[in-house]
């Protein structure tokens, strides 16, 4: 489903996001990413999708390449890959509804959508999301009026509808507190059972993981250092994940 | 040390005084020749009443169409000048005109227009359009610059077209920032509206410097008059637009 390959990010001027990634998902596994702040967490879930462009390696998606991918071709990849982010990133002054019909931006003719107007069955599908989140009921709501836990609910509607492969989720639950974490990591993991979507998550709260994950990927200093399942997550691989190398 | 900026500072504005030949006592002089302006004023000679509302509602007319048209020139100049979405490519030609055309203000652009169509409110309002096209394309830029980019690269990341993240991301945000501009920029363009007619660019303008050139101090009193009246009341309804926008 993703296949990475010699995955390196160099941000300007020469700061290395992430230093050869080898990663292959397959279709239907839910990842958790761990890692510290700054291990590459982030830049490797926006590299697949390309809103960081790789400086090397290639990636592949639902096996269509994404690097190299010209700009037609990547906007009909990426409407595969659904994405969540930890600040929502709703459009605050629009309805609930209209962000998530952009989830259907992809597929909607763009005259029309430029003014605003949706074939019926982009609106369905719409709705569809919105009712598989249980927020039915306040798609005519302006977005900045409702909670954070529902604020995300609505950003994973979005991903939803765009009928995508994957979601990606950067860090879903950092704004939220312990109960909306559950919330929301479960409206994943059903999403994962029932759709059979592929779902790659970061997180930085490691019973989380260990709770919802199939499959854990650690980063450190941009570069993989464990892949395996939860069961394998011993101390010691905590240490190899999270600790400085000072205290050793 | 520190004292060195403060004696600079004084040494500057010392040459400038100097050299502007400002006189305090020159201006003491003028004083009494200042009440006698203001008393010929009065009483106002209200006979010139109607034709000096007439020329005002031309002003707000000058003023109006010529932000209504420039509100709209400078959306795809704002949007070509905003460095987060612009390519570099037309960033830096597009700031440059902006400046360019900036620093020349609606008075002079009256004066080439009078020049190039004639007398009247034409030429007023092509010198609004000149002007208030580039002043509020840099606002438009300056609000888009400032946008939140979550919501651009989550419209990005749905595989939306560029002018659909931009429609989609971009303008949800910077609308009411739009609309806010320009409302401001109608407010100061009815006061610069109101010294078109100076240089026979239309509206109430052309009425005070007439009176003021007759010496007809009772009737350009009252043309003064109707002049505050009518930037209150547009300040009035403007600033109680501006205020549900945010």
């Amino acid at each position: 489903m993703i296949e990475v390959t010699g995955l390196r990010v160099v941000r300007p001027p020469d700061t290395v996001a992430l230093d050869g990634v080898d990663l292959t998902i397959t279709v239907g596994e839910f990842v958790v990413i761990l890692g510290r702040s700054g291990a590459g967490k982030t830049t490797f879930l926006r590299a697949i999708n390309r809103l960081v462009e790789p400086t090397a390696g290639t990636i592949r998606v639902d096996g269509r390449d994404v690097t190299g991918a010209g700009p037609a071709r990547l906007r009909s990849v990426r409407r595969r890959i659904g994405m969540v982010f930890q600040q929502f990133n709703l459009v605050r002054r629009a309805t609930v509804l209209d962000n998530v019909l952009a989830g259907r931006l992809g597929y909607a003719a763009q005259l029309p959508s430029l003014i605003g107007r949706f074939a019926g069955s982009d609106r369905v599908v719409a709705l569809d999301c919105l009712d598989a989140v249980g927020l039915g009921h306040l798609a005519r709501r302006r977005a900045d009026t409702l909670s954070g836990g529902e604020q995300q609910r609505v950003a994973i509607a979005r991903a939803l509808a765009q009928t995508p492969a994957v979601i990606l989720a950067d860090e879903p639950t950092a704004s939220l507190d312990p109960q909306l974490t559950t919330t929301i990591m479960d409206i994943l993991r059903d999403i994962n059972a029932d759709r059979g979507l592929t779902i790659v998550v970061s997180q930085h709260q490691l019973e989380v993981a260990l709770r919802y994950a199939h499959r854990i990927v650690g980063f450190r200093a941009g570069r993989l250092c464990f892949d395996g399942p939860p069961s394998a997550v011993t101390p010691a691989v905590v240490r190899e994940i999270y600790d400085d190398g000072s205290a050793a | 040390m520190t004292r060195a900026p403060l004696f600079v500072a004084v040494v500057v504005l010392a040459w400038l005084v100097w050299d502007t030949s400002a006189d305090p006592v020159a201006l003491a002089r003028g004083l009494p020749w200042m009440f006698e302006f203001f008393r010929r004023m009065f009483p106002p000679d209200f006979s010139v009443l109607p034709s000096a509302a007439v020329a005002a509602v031309r002003t707000v007319e000058i003023a109006l169409l010529g932000t209504t048209v420039a509100a709209v020139l400078a959306l795809p100049l704002g949007f070509v000048s905003a460095r987060n979405v612009a390519a570099p490519a037309l960033f830096y030609p597009a700031r440059g005109v902006l400046n360019l055309f900036r620093s020349v203000d609606t008075l002079v652009y009256a004066l080439v227009f009078v020049a190039a169509v004639g007398l009247g409110p034409f030429p007023g309002v092509l010198a609004v359009v000149a002007y208030t096209t580039t002043s509020l394309a840099k606002l438009y830029s300056e609000a888009i610059e400032g946008i939140d980019p979550g919501p651009v690269d989550a419209i990005t990341a749905t595989g939306a077209t560029r002018l659909q993240v931009l429609r989609f991301g971009v303008l949800p945000q910077v609308l009411p920032l739009f609309l806010s501009y320009v409302l401001y920029r109608l407010e100061t363009n009815i006061r610069a509206a109101t010294v078109l007619g100076f240089v026979g660019a239309g509206g109430i303008g052309f009425y005070l410097q007439t009176y003021l050139r007759m010496i007809d101090y009772s009737a350009a009193a009252t043309v003064l008059l109707v002049t505050v009246a009518m930037v209150m009341i547009v300040d009035f309804v403007s600033s109680k637009l501006r205020a549900r926008l945010i």
